[in-house]
Protein backbone atom coordinates (compact mmCIF):
# COMPACT_ATOMS: atom_id res chain seq x y z
CA UNK A 1 0.00 0.00 0.00
CA UNK A 2 2.03 2.93 1.24
CA UNK A 3 5.79 2.59 1.33
CA UNK A 4 7.23 4.52 4.21
CA UNK A 5 10.62 6.01 3.45
CA UNK A 6 13.10 3.83 5.22
CA UNK A 7 16.43 3.21 3.62
CA UNK A 8 17.97 1.56 6.64
CA UNK A 9 15.96 -0.72 8.88
CA UNK A 10 16.33 -0.10 12.64
CA UNK A 11 16.36 -3.88 13.05
CA UNK A 12 19.59 -4.08 11.09
CA UNK A 13 21.06 -1.39 13.33
CA UNK A 14 19.95 -3.26 16.45
CA UNK A 15 21.42 -6.52 15.12
CA UNK A 16 24.75 -4.78 14.49
CA UNK A 17 24.60 -3.25 17.97
CA UNK A 18 23.91 -6.71 19.47
CA UNK A 19 27.00 -8.08 17.74
CA UNK A 20 29.07 -5.18 19.03
CA UNK A 21 27.74 -5.69 22.56
CA UNK A 22 28.68 -9.37 22.46
CA UNK A 23 32.11 -8.61 21.02
CA UNK A 24 33.24 -6.16 23.72
CA UNK A 25 33.87 -8.60 26.61
CA UNK A 26 35.64 -10.97 24.21
CA UNK A 27 37.95 -8.28 22.91
CA UNK A 28 38.58 -6.52 26.20
CA UNK A 29 37.41 -8.00 29.50
CA UNK A 30 38.65 -4.88 31.31
CA UNK A 31 36.59 -4.41 34.52
CA UNK A 32 36.67 -0.64 34.39
CA UNK A 33 35.54 -0.52 30.75
CA UNK A 34 32.66 -2.93 31.48
CA UNK A 35 31.59 -0.84 34.47
CA UNK A 36 31.53 2.31 32.36
CA UNK A 37 29.61 0.50 29.64
CA UNK A 38 27.01 -0.63 32.19
CA UNK A 39 26.44 3.02 32.97
CA UNK A 40 26.18 3.76 29.24
CA UNK A 41 23.63 0.95 28.80
CA UNK A 42 21.51 2.30 31.66
CA UNK A 43 21.51 5.72 30.03
CA UNK A 44 20.60 4.23 26.65
CA UNK A 45 17.46 2.76 28.23
CA UNK A 46 16.50 6.10 29.78
CA UNK A 47 17.17 7.94 26.53
CA UNK A 48 15.14 5.44 24.47
CA UNK A 49 12.16 6.31 26.67
CA UNK A 50 12.80 10.04 26.57
CA UNK A 51 13.29 9.98 22.78
CA UNK A 52 9.79 8.50 22.61
CA UNK A 53 8.22 11.09 24.90
CA UNK A 54 10.20 14.22 24.08
CA UNK A 55 11.81 13.50 20.71
CA UNK A 56 8.72 12.04 19.08
CA UNK A 57 5.60 13.00 21.01
CA UNK A 58 7.04 16.46 21.76
CA UNK A 59 6.26 16.33 25.48
CA UNK A 60 9.23 17.60 27.44
CA UNK A 61 10.15 16.03 30.76
CA UNK A 62 12.73 17.65 32.98
CA UNK A 63 12.00 15.01 35.57
CA UNK A 64 13.31 11.79 34.11
CA UNK A 65 16.14 11.44 36.61
CA UNK A 66 13.46 11.26 39.30
CA UNK A 67 11.88 8.27 37.54
CA UNK A 68 15.27 6.57 37.39
CA UNK A 69 15.51 7.24 41.14
CA UNK A 70 12.04 5.83 41.82
CA UNK A 71 12.99 2.64 39.98
CA UNK A 72 16.34 2.39 41.75
CA UNK A 73 15.07 2.97 45.30
CA UNK A 74 11.95 0.85 44.85
CA UNK A 75 13.90 -2.11 43.57
CA UNK A 76 16.65 -1.74 46.18
CA UNK A 77 14.03 -1.55 48.96
CA UNK A 78 11.93 -4.46 47.68
CA UNK A 79 14.96 -6.72 47.42
CA UNK A 80 16.97 -5.44 50.40
CA UNK A 81 14.25 -4.83 53.02
CA UNK A 82 11.27 -6.87 51.87
CA UNK A 83 13.34 -9.75 50.56
CA UNK A 84 11.64 -10.10 47.21
CA UNK A 85 13.48 -11.66 44.26
CA UNK A 86 15.38 -9.19 42.07
CA UNK A 87 13.06 -9.65 39.07
CA UNK A 88 10.04 -8.75 41.20
CA UNK A 89 11.89 -5.76 42.65
CA UNK A 90 12.87 -4.52 39.20
CA UNK A 91 9.30 -4.94 37.97
CA UNK A 92 8.00 -3.07 41.02
CA UNK A 93 10.47 -0.25 40.35
CA UNK A 94 9.37 -0.09 36.72
CA UNK A 95 5.70 -0.12 37.68
CA UNK A 96 6.03 2.56 40.35
CA UNK A 97 7.98 4.82 37.98
CA UNK A 98 5.30 4.27 35.33
CA UNK A 99 2.68 5.24 37.93
CA UNK A 100 4.72 8.38 38.59
CA UNK A 101 4.61 9.02 34.85
CA UNK A 102 0.82 8.81 34.96
CA UNK A 103 0.79 11.47 37.68
CA UNK A 104 3.12 13.68 35.67
CA UNK A 105 0.96 13.21 32.58
CA UNK A 106 -1.84 15.11 34.32
CA UNK A 107 -0.16 18.53 34.06
CA UNK A 108 0.93 17.58 30.52
CA UNK A 109 -2.73 17.49 29.53
CA UNK A 110 -3.01 21.20 30.24
CA UNK A 111 0.51 22.53 29.88
CA UNK A 112 2.78 22.88 26.88
CA UNK A 113 6.39 23.83 26.17
CA UNK A 114 8.06 25.88 28.86
CA UNK A 115 5.21 25.44 31.30
CA UNK A 116 5.37 21.67 31.05
CA UNK A 117 9.15 21.90 31.48
CA UNK A 118 8.64 23.87 34.70
CA UNK A 119 6.04 21.43 36.04
CA UNK A 120 8.23 18.39 35.41
CA UNK A 121 11.25 20.21 36.82
CA UNK A 122 9.26 20.81 39.99
CA UNK A 123 8.43 17.10 40.12
CA UNK A 124 12.14 16.24 40.00
CA UNK A 125 12.89 18.66 42.84
CA UNK A 126 10.10 17.21 44.97
CA UNK A 127 11.33 13.67 44.38
CA UNK A 128 14.91 14.73 45.13
CA UNK A 129 13.82 16.02 48.51
CA UNK A 130 11.82 12.83 49.07
CA UNK A 131 14.86 10.66 48.27
CA UNK A 132 16.91 12.66 50.78
CA UNK A 133 14.35 12.81 53.55
CA UNK A 134 12.71 9.36 53.44
CA UNK A 135 15.70 7.93 55.31
CA UNK A 136 13.95 4.72 56.34
CA UNK A 137 13.67 3.67 52.71
CA UNK A 138 16.38 5.55 50.88
CA UNK A 139 19.10 5.91 53.46
CA UNK A 140 18.90 9.68 53.11
CA UNK A 141 21.67 11.88 51.82
CA UNK A 142 24.36 9.34 52.70
CA UNK A 143 22.93 6.98 50.16
CA UNK A 144 22.00 3.35 50.20
CA UNK A 145 24.78 0.81 49.93
CA UNK A 146 25.20 -2.93 49.82
CA UNK A 147 22.50 -3.46 47.23
CA UNK A 148 22.64 -7.06 46.07
CA UNK A 149 23.55 -8.05 42.54
CA UNK A 150 20.77 -8.89 40.08
CA UNK A 151 19.55 -12.45 40.41
CA UNK A 152 17.65 -14.41 37.81
CA UNK A 153 16.21 -17.84 38.64
CA UNK A 154 18.33 -18.17 41.75
CA UNK A 155 21.47 -17.37 39.81
CA UNK A 156 23.32 -14.28 41.01
CA UNK A 157 24.73 -12.15 38.21
CA UNK A 158 27.74 -10.84 40.06
CA UNK A 159 30.55 -10.84 37.50
CA UNK A 160 31.32 -7.64 35.58
CA UNK A 161 30.71 -9.44 32.28
CA UNK A 162 27.40 -10.84 33.54
CA UNK A 163 26.11 -7.47 34.70
CA UNK A 164 27.26 -5.87 31.47
CA UNK A 165 25.48 -8.48 29.35
CA UNK A 166 22.31 -8.21 31.46
CA UNK A 167 22.12 -4.42 31.17
CA UNK A 168 22.86 -4.37 27.46
CA UNK A 169 20.55 -7.31 26.81
CA UNK A 170 17.72 -5.34 28.40
CA UNK A 171 18.81 -2.18 26.55
CA UNK A 172 18.64 -3.95 23.18
CA UNK A 173 15.20 -5.39 23.95
CA UNK A 174 14.05 -1.90 24.94
CA UNK A 175 15.45 -0.42 21.71
CA UNK A 176 13.66 -3.11 19.73
CA UNK A 177 10.41 -2.32 21.55
CA UNK A 178 10.74 1.42 21.06
CA UNK A 179 11.73 1.06 17.40
CA UNK A 180 8.64 -1.10 16.92
CA UNK A 181 6.37 1.44 18.56
CA UNK A 182 7.83 4.23 16.46
CA UNK A 183 7.21 2.35 13.23
CA UNK A 184 3.60 1.53 14.02
CA UNK A 185 0.39 3.47 14.61
CA UNK A 186 1.19 4.83 18.08
CA UNK A 187 4.53 6.15 16.77
CA UNK A 188 2.82 7.95 13.92
CA UNK A 189 0.25 9.36 16.33
CA UNK A 190 3.08 10.67 18.55
CA UNK A 191 4.72 12.47 15.65
CA UNK A 192 1.33 13.86 14.65
CA UNK A 193 0.79 15.13 18.20
CA UNK A 194 4.24 16.74 18.09
CA UNK A 195 3.54 18.45 14.75
CA UNK A 196 0.15 19.90 15.68
CA UNK A 197 -2.12 18.87 18.49
CA UNK A 198 -5.22 20.33 16.81
CA UNK A 199 -4.43 18.50 13.60
CA UNK A 200 -4.05 15.29 15.59
CA UNK A 201 -7.42 15.87 17.25
CA UNK A 202 -9.04 16.51 13.87
CA UNK A 203 -7.67 13.16 12.67
CA UNK A 204 -9.34 11.33 15.51
CA UNK A 205 -6.23 10.78 17.61
CA UNK A 206 -7.05 10.47 21.30
CA UNK A 207 -4.37 12.94 22.38
CA UNK A 208 -5.25 12.67 26.07
CA UNK A 209 -4.82 8.90 26.12
CA UNK A 210 -1.73 9.12 23.95
CA UNK A 211 -0.01 11.58 26.28
CA UNK A 212 -0.86 9.51 29.36
CA UNK A 213 0.33 6.24 27.82
CA UNK A 214 3.51 7.78 26.45
CA UNK A 215 4.39 9.43 29.76
CA UNK A 216 3.80 6.18 31.63
CA UNK A 217 5.83 4.09 29.20
CA UNK A 218 8.70 6.58 29.12
CA UNK A 219 8.78 6.87 32.90
CA UNK A 220 8.54 3.09 33.25
CA UNK A 221 11.62 2.63 31.06
CA UNK A 222 13.48 5.17 33.21
CA UNK A 223 12.41 3.18 36.29
CA UNK A 224 13.65 -0.05 34.71
CA UNK A 225 16.99 1.63 33.99
CA UNK A 226 17.11 2.74 37.64
CA UNK A 227 16.47 -0.78 38.89
CA UNK A 228 19.29 -2.10 36.71
CA UNK A 229 21.58 0.70 37.83
CA UNK A 230 20.97 0.17 41.56
CA UNK A 231 21.78 -3.53 41.47
CA UNK A 232 24.67 -3.20 39.02
CA UNK A 233 26.48 -0.49 40.95
CA UNK A 234 25.39 -1.57 44.43
CA UNK A 235 25.18 1.97 45.80
CA UNK A 236 22.72 4.80 45.11
CA UNK A 237 22.35 8.30 46.52
CA UNK A 238 19.99 11.20 45.81
CA UNK A 239 22.68 13.14 43.91
CA UNK A 240 22.45 10.71 41.01
CA UNK A 241 18.77 11.49 40.49
CA UNK A 242 18.85 15.28 40.69
CA UNK A 243 17.68 17.93 38.30
CA UNK A 244 21.13 18.24 36.68
CA UNK A 245 20.87 14.65 35.50
CA UNK A 246 17.39 15.32 34.05
CA UNK A 247 18.82 18.29 32.17
CA UNK A 248 21.58 16.06 30.79
CA UNK A 249 18.97 13.57 29.56
CA UNK A 250 17.09 16.32 27.75
CA UNK A 251 20.38 17.63 26.32
CA UNK A 252 21.21 14.18 25.00
CA UNK A 253 17.88 13.94 23.16
CA UNK A 254 18.37 17.43 21.71
CA UNK A 255 21.91 16.64 20.57
CA UNK A 256 20.70 13.30 19.23
CA UNK A 257 17.84 14.90 17.36
CA UNK A 258 14.09 15.04 17.90
CA UNK A 259 12.20 12.57 15.75
CA UNK A 260 15.07 10.08 15.77
CA UNK A 261 15.93 7.06 17.89
CA UNK A 262 19.40 6.23 16.55
CA UNK A 263 20.57 9.83 17.03
CA UNK A 264 19.75 10.10 20.74
CA UNK A 265 21.12 6.59 21.39
CA UNK A 266 24.43 7.53 19.75
CA UNK A 267 24.45 10.81 21.67
CA UNK A 268 23.78 8.91 24.91
CA UNK A 269 26.72 6.61 24.25
CA UNK A 270 29.08 9.44 23.28
CA UNK A 271 28.14 11.86 26.03
CA UNK A 272 28.08 9.21 28.75
CA UNK A 273 31.51 7.94 27.71
CA UNK A 274 32.98 11.44 27.63
CA UNK A 275 33.94 11.74 31.32
CA UNK A 276 35.31 8.18 31.25
CA UNK A 277 37.36 8.60 28.11
CA UNK A 278 40.25 6.78 29.81
CA UNK A 279 38.27 3.55 29.67
CA UNK A 280 38.40 3.64 25.89
CA UNK A 281 41.78 5.28 25.41
CA UNK A 282 44.13 3.43 27.78
CA UNK A 283 47.03 5.86 27.31
CA UNK A 284 44.99 8.87 28.39
CA UNK A 285 46.58 10.65 31.35
CA UNK A 286 44.81 11.28 34.65
CA UNK A 287 45.07 15.04 34.09
CA UNK A 288 43.27 14.82 30.77
CA UNK A 289 40.47 12.77 32.35
CA UNK A 290 40.19 15.20 35.25
CA UNK A 291 39.97 18.05 32.76
CA UNK A 292 37.18 16.28 30.83
CA UNK A 293 35.30 15.62 34.05
CA UNK A 294 35.69 19.21 35.24
CA UNK A 295 34.45 20.54 31.93
CA UNK A 296 31.74 17.89 31.46
CA UNK A 297 28.80 20.26 31.89
CA UNK A 298 30.47 22.85 29.67
CA UNK A 299 31.07 20.31 26.93
CA UNK A 300 27.41 19.25 27.08
CA UNK A 301 26.38 22.89 26.89
CA UNK A 302 28.64 23.62 23.94
CA UNK A 303 27.42 20.48 22.17
CA UNK A 304 23.84 21.63 22.64
CA UNK A 305 24.51 25.13 21.36
CA UNK A 306 26.46 23.76 18.41
CA UNK A 307 23.60 21.44 17.51
CA UNK A 308 20.96 24.14 17.79
CA UNK A 309 22.98 26.45 15.52
CA UNK A 310 24.67 24.05 13.11
CA UNK A 311 22.42 21.00 12.91
CA UNK A 312 19.02 21.67 14.46
CA UNK A 313 17.88 18.14 13.63
CA UNK A 314 20.76 16.74 15.70
CA UNK A 315 22.74 13.60 15.02
CA UNK A 316 19.56 11.94 13.76
CA UNK A 317 19.19 14.68 11.14
CA UNK A 318 22.78 14.19 10.02
CA UNK A 319 22.16 10.44 9.70
CA UNK A 320 19.09 11.07 7.55
CA UNK A 321 21.06 13.49 5.36
CA UNK A 322 23.76 10.88 4.96
CA UNK A 323 21.19 8.30 3.93
CA UNK A 324 19.46 10.59 1.45
CA UNK A 325 22.84 11.59 0.05
CA UNK A 326 23.79 7.97 -0.54
CA UNK A 327 20.40 7.18 -2.09
CA UNK A 328 20.90 10.18 -4.40
CA UNK A 329 24.28 8.90 -5.52
CA UNK A 330 22.77 5.51 -6.23
CA UNK A 331 20.28 7.08 -8.62
CA UNK A 332 22.98 8.91 -10.57
CA UNK B 1 -22.43 7.02 1.82
CA UNK B 2 -23.53 10.47 2.96
CA UNK B 3 -25.33 10.96 6.24
CA UNK B 4 -27.55 13.71 7.50
CA UNK B 5 -26.13 16.28 9.92
CA UNK B 6 -28.53 18.19 12.15
CA UNK B 7 -27.55 21.03 14.43
CA UNK B 8 -30.29 22.24 16.77
CA UNK B 9 -30.15 25.31 19.01
CA UNK B 10 -26.39 25.11 19.39
CA UNK B 11 -24.70 27.54 21.77
CA UNK B 12 -20.95 27.57 22.29
CA UNK B 13 -18.08 29.89 23.11
CA UNK B 14 -14.69 30.25 24.67
CA UNK B 15 -14.65 30.54 28.45
CA UNK B 16 -17.23 33.18 29.32
CA UNK B 17 -17.38 34.59 25.82
CA UNK B 18 -20.44 33.31 23.99
CA UNK B 19 -19.90 33.06 20.28
CA UNK B 20 -22.71 30.91 18.94
CA UNK B 21 -26.27 31.74 19.83
CA UNK B 22 -28.96 29.19 19.14
CA UNK B 23 -27.69 27.98 15.78
CA UNK B 24 -29.92 25.60 13.88
CA UNK B 25 -28.64 24.15 10.64
CA UNK B 26 -29.03 20.99 8.65
CA UNK B 27 -27.14 19.20 5.91
CA UNK B 28 -29.18 16.50 4.20
CA UNK B 29 -27.51 13.31 3.07
CA UNK B 30 -25.49 13.98 -0.08
CA UNK B 31 -26.00 17.71 0.06
CA UNK B 32 -23.39 20.49 -0.11
CA UNK B 33 -24.32 23.28 2.24
CA UNK B 34 -22.30 26.42 2.71
CA UNK B 35 -22.08 28.67 5.71
CA UNK B 36 -21.01 32.19 4.80
CA UNK B 37 -20.50 35.29 6.84
CA UNK B 38 -17.92 37.91 7.69
CA UNK B 39 -14.83 37.44 9.81
CA UNK B 40 -15.63 36.67 13.42
CA UNK B 41 -19.23 35.71 12.75
CA UNK B 42 -18.68 32.34 14.43
CA UNK B 43 -18.36 30.06 11.41
CA UNK B 44 -15.18 28.32 12.54
CA UNK B 45 -16.51 28.08 16.08
CA UNK B 46 -19.53 26.22 14.76
CA UNK B 47 -17.36 23.69 12.94
CA UNK B 48 -15.20 23.20 16.04
CA UNK B 49 -18.27 22.64 18.21
CA UNK B 50 -19.66 20.09 15.74
CA UNK B 51 -16.32 18.24 15.42
CA UNK B 52 -15.88 18.05 19.18
CA UNK B 53 -12.91 20.39 19.45
CA UNK B 54 -15.09 22.71 21.50
CA UNK B 55 -17.75 21.59 23.94
CA UNK B 56 -21.12 23.16 23.18
CA UNK B 57 -22.89 24.90 26.07
CA UNK B 58 -26.33 23.98 24.81
CA UNK B 59 -28.09 22.42 21.86
CA UNK B 60 -27.71 19.13 20.05
CA UNK B 61 -25.79 17.75 17.10
CA UNK B 62 -26.88 14.52 15.46
CA UNK B 63 -25.14 12.60 12.72
CA UNK B 64 -27.33 10.20 10.79
CA UNK B 65 -29.71 10.24 13.74
CA UNK B 66 -26.98 9.51 16.31
CA UNK B 67 -26.43 12.24 18.89
CA UNK B 68 -22.77 13.34 18.95
CA UNK B 69 -23.11 16.48 21.07
CA UNK B 70 -20.11 17.00 23.33
CA UNK B 71 -18.45 13.73 22.29
CA UNK B 72 -14.65 13.60 22.28
CA UNK B 73 -13.27 14.41 18.81
CA UNK B 74 -11.77 10.95 18.30
CA UNK B 75 -15.19 9.39 18.87
CA UNK B 76 -16.84 11.82 16.48
CA UNK B 77 -14.33 10.92 13.76
CA UNK B 78 -15.30 7.29 14.28
CA UNK B 79 -18.92 8.31 13.77
CA UNK B 80 -17.75 9.25 10.26
CA UNK B 81 -17.53 13.00 10.53
CA UNK B 82 -14.28 14.61 9.38
CA UNK B 83 -13.02 18.17 9.61
CA UNK B 84 -10.60 19.95 7.32
CA UNK B 85 -9.50 22.51 9.88
CA UNK B 86 -8.79 26.17 9.47
CA UNK B 87 -5.15 26.67 8.54
CA UNK B 88 -5.00 23.02 7.39
CA UNK B 89 -3.10 21.79 10.49
CA UNK B 90 -0.99 19.37 8.52
CA UNK B 91 1.79 17.35 10.13
CA UNK B 92 4.50 19.46 8.53
CA UNK B 93 7.61 17.38 9.24
CA UNK B 94 5.89 14.20 8.05
CA UNK B 95 5.56 12.98 4.48
CA UNK B 96 2.43 13.21 2.36
CA UNK B 97 1.86 9.46 2.77
CA UNK B 98 2.30 9.64 6.53
CA UNK B 99 -0.22 12.47 6.73
CA UNK B 100 -2.69 10.36 4.78
CA UNK B 101 -2.06 7.32 6.98
CA UNK B 102 -2.64 9.34 10.13
CA UNK B 103 -5.88 10.51 8.55
CA UNK B 104 -6.99 6.87 8.75
CA UNK B 105 -5.92 6.60 12.41
CA UNK B 106 -9.50 6.17 13.61
CA UNK B 107 -9.97 3.02 11.54
CA UNK B 108 -8.73 -0.46 12.39
CA UNK B 109 -5.40 -1.30 10.74
CA UNK B 110 -6.95 -4.12 8.77
CA UNK B 111 -9.86 -2.04 7.46
CA UNK B 112 -9.97 -2.82 3.73
CA UNK B 113 -11.67 0.53 3.19
CA UNK B 114 -8.42 2.33 4.00
CA UNK B 115 -6.68 1.08 0.87
CA UNK B 116 -9.75 1.85 -1.22
CA UNK B 117 -9.98 5.37 0.21
CA UNK B 118 -6.28 5.93 -0.43
CA UNK B 119 -6.85 5.06 -4.09
CA UNK B 120 -9.85 7.37 -4.19
CA UNK B 121 -7.91 10.27 -2.66
CA UNK B 122 -5.06 9.76 -5.13
CA UNK B 123 -7.54 9.72 -8.02
CA UNK B 124 -9.07 12.93 -6.71
CA UNK B 125 -5.68 14.66 -6.28
CA UNK B 126 -3.11 12.87 -8.49
CA UNK B 127 -0.46 15.21 -7.08
CA UNK B 128 -0.70 13.34 -3.76
CA UNK B 129 0.21 10.07 -5.46
CA UNK B 130 3.23 11.62 -7.16
CA UNK B 131 4.51 13.29 -4.02
CA UNK B 132 3.91 10.56 -1.47
CA UNK B 133 7.42 10.67 -0.02
CA UNK B 134 7.68 14.46 0.07
CA UNK B 135 7.75 16.27 3.42
CA UNK B 136 4.37 17.95 3.58
CA UNK B 137 5.70 21.30 4.84
CA UNK B 138 7.49 21.70 1.51
CA UNK B 139 4.28 21.49 -0.54
CA UNK B 140 2.77 24.65 -2.00
CA UNK B 141 -0.26 26.15 -0.27
CA UNK B 142 -2.67 24.63 -2.77
CA UNK B 143 -1.06 21.22 -2.51
CA UNK B 144 -1.21 21.43 1.27
CA UNK B 145 -4.93 22.19 1.09
CA UNK B 146 -5.43 19.18 -1.16
CA UNK B 147 -3.53 17.06 1.33
CA UNK B 148 -5.67 18.41 4.16
CA UNK B 149 -8.82 17.39 2.28
CA UNK B 150 -7.27 14.03 1.39
CA UNK B 151 -6.26 13.39 4.98
CA UNK B 152 -9.81 14.09 6.18
CA UNK B 153 -11.20 11.70 3.53
CA UNK B 154 -8.91 8.93 4.81
CA UNK B 155 -11.12 8.58 7.89
CA UNK B 156 -13.91 7.44 5.55
CA UNK B 157 -16.36 10.22 6.46
CA UNK B 158 -20.05 10.42 5.66
CA UNK B 159 -20.05 14.11 6.50
CA UNK B 160 -17.14 16.41 5.62
CA UNK B 161 -16.68 19.82 7.24
CA UNK B 162 -14.34 22.29 5.56
CA UNK B 163 -13.08 25.51 7.10
CA UNK B 164 -12.14 28.09 4.45
CA UNK B 165 -10.44 25.79 1.97
CA UNK B 166 -9.92 28.67 -0.52
CA UNK B 167 -8.08 30.95 1.89
CA UNK B 168 -4.90 32.44 0.42
CA UNK B 169 -4.89 30.23 -2.68
CA UNK B 170 -4.55 31.11 -6.38
CA UNK B 171 -7.81 31.01 -8.39
CA UNK B 172 -6.62 28.08 -10.48
CA UNK B 173 -5.90 26.00 -7.38
CA UNK B 174 -9.19 27.00 -5.80
CA UNK B 175 -10.98 25.82 -8.92
CA UNK B 176 -9.25 22.43 -8.67
CA UNK B 177 -10.21 22.01 -5.01
CA UNK B 178 -13.82 22.97 -5.62
CA UNK B 179 -13.99 20.65 -8.58
CA UNK B 180 -12.92 17.88 -6.21
CA UNK B 181 -15.63 18.91 -3.74
CA UNK B 182 -18.20 18.75 -6.53
CA UNK B 183 -16.99 15.23 -7.33
CA UNK B 184 -17.26 14.18 -3.70
CA UNK B 185 -20.77 15.57 -3.47
CA UNK B 186 -21.78 13.78 -6.66
CA UNK B 187 -20.49 10.57 -5.06
CA UNK B 188 -22.95 11.18 -2.23
CA UNK B 189 -20.81 12.76 0.52
CA UNK B 190 -22.55 15.34 2.70
CA UNK B 191 -20.51 18.53 2.86
CA UNK B 192 -20.67 21.55 5.15
CA UNK B 193 -18.47 24.27 3.71
CA UNK B 194 -17.47 27.39 5.61
CA UNK B 195 -16.29 30.09 3.23
CA UNK B 196 -15.48 33.75 3.19
CA UNK B 197 -15.69 33.84 -0.59
CA UNK B 198 -19.47 33.86 -0.82
CA UNK B 199 -19.50 34.01 -4.62
CA UNK B 200 -17.52 30.85 -4.87
CA UNK B 201 -19.36 29.00 -2.13
CA UNK B 202 -22.82 29.83 -3.44
CA UNK B 203 -21.85 28.75 -6.96
CA UNK B 204 -21.02 25.25 -5.75
CA UNK B 205 -23.41 24.62 -2.86
CA UNK B 206 -26.99 23.40 -2.93
CA UNK B 207 -28.09 25.55 -0.02
CA UNK B 208 -26.56 28.24 2.11
CA UNK B 209 -26.76 29.82 5.53
CA UNK B 210 -25.59 33.33 6.34
CA UNK B 211 -24.18 33.81 9.79
CA UNK B 212 -24.02 37.13 11.56
CA UNK B 213 -22.85 37.72 15.13
CA UNK B 214 -23.02 34.06 16.03
CA UNK B 215 -26.55 33.48 14.79
CA UNK B 216 -28.06 32.38 11.50
CA UNK B 217 -29.37 35.50 9.78
CA UNK B 218 -30.57 34.01 6.52
CA UNK B 219 -30.92 30.66 4.84
CA UNK B 220 -32.09 29.33 1.54
CA UNK B 221 -31.17 27.66 -1.73
CA UNK B 222 -27.79 28.84 -3.00
CA UNK B 223 -29.14 30.55 -6.11
CA UNK B 224 -31.78 32.41 -4.08
CA UNK B 225 -29.13 33.67 -1.68
CA UNK B 226 -26.98 34.80 -4.56
CA UNK B 227 -29.84 36.92 -5.84
CA UNK B 228 -30.80 38.17 -2.38
CA UNK B 229 -30.41 41.93 -2.09
CA UNK B 230 -29.13 41.77 1.51
CA UNK B 231 -26.59 39.04 0.83
CA UNK B 232 -25.40 40.70 -2.31
CA UNK B 233 -24.92 43.96 -0.50
CA UNK B 234 -23.14 42.53 2.52
CA UNK B 235 -21.10 39.66 1.12
CA UNK B 236 -21.00 39.85 -2.64
CA UNK B 237 -19.63 43.36 -2.96
CA UNK B 238 -22.99 44.93 -3.85
CA UNK B 239 -22.76 44.11 -7.54
CA UNK B 240 -24.83 41.58 -9.42
CA UNK B 241 -23.27 38.24 -10.16
CA UNK B 242 -21.58 38.65 -13.52
CA UNK B 243 -19.23 35.71 -13.60
CA UNK B 244 -20.00 32.50 -15.50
Amino acid sequence: MIRTRLAFSPYVAIAIAAAAVAAVPVLSPDRYLLKVLVYVGVNVIVIAGLALLFGHAGQISMGHAAFVGIGAYTSAYCVGHVGLPWLVGALAGTALAAAGGLVLALPALRLRGHYLAMATLGFNEIMYVAFREARGITGGGDGLGGISYPEVAGLSIDSPVGVYLLVWGVALVVLLLVANILRSRPGRAMRALHATENGALACGIDTVGLKIRTFALSAGLAGLAGALYAHSVGFISPGTFGLDQSVIYVAIVVVGGAGSLAGPVLAAIALTLLPYADALIPGLGKDAVALLQDWEADIYGIAMIAVVILAPAGIGGLLTRLRIGRAGEAHV
Amino acid sequence: MGAELRIDGLCAGYGRVDVLRDVTLRVDAGEMVTLIGSNGAGKSTLLKAVAGLLRPAAGTVTLGGVPITGMAPERIVRQRLALVPEGRMLFGPLTVDENLLIGAHSRPARDAGVAADLERVRMLFPMLAERGAQISATLSGGEQQMLAVGRALMSGPEVLLLDEPSLGLAPRVIAAIFEALDTLRSEGLSILLVEQDAHLALRHADRGYVMRNGAIALEGPADKLRDDEQVRHAYLGGRPETRE
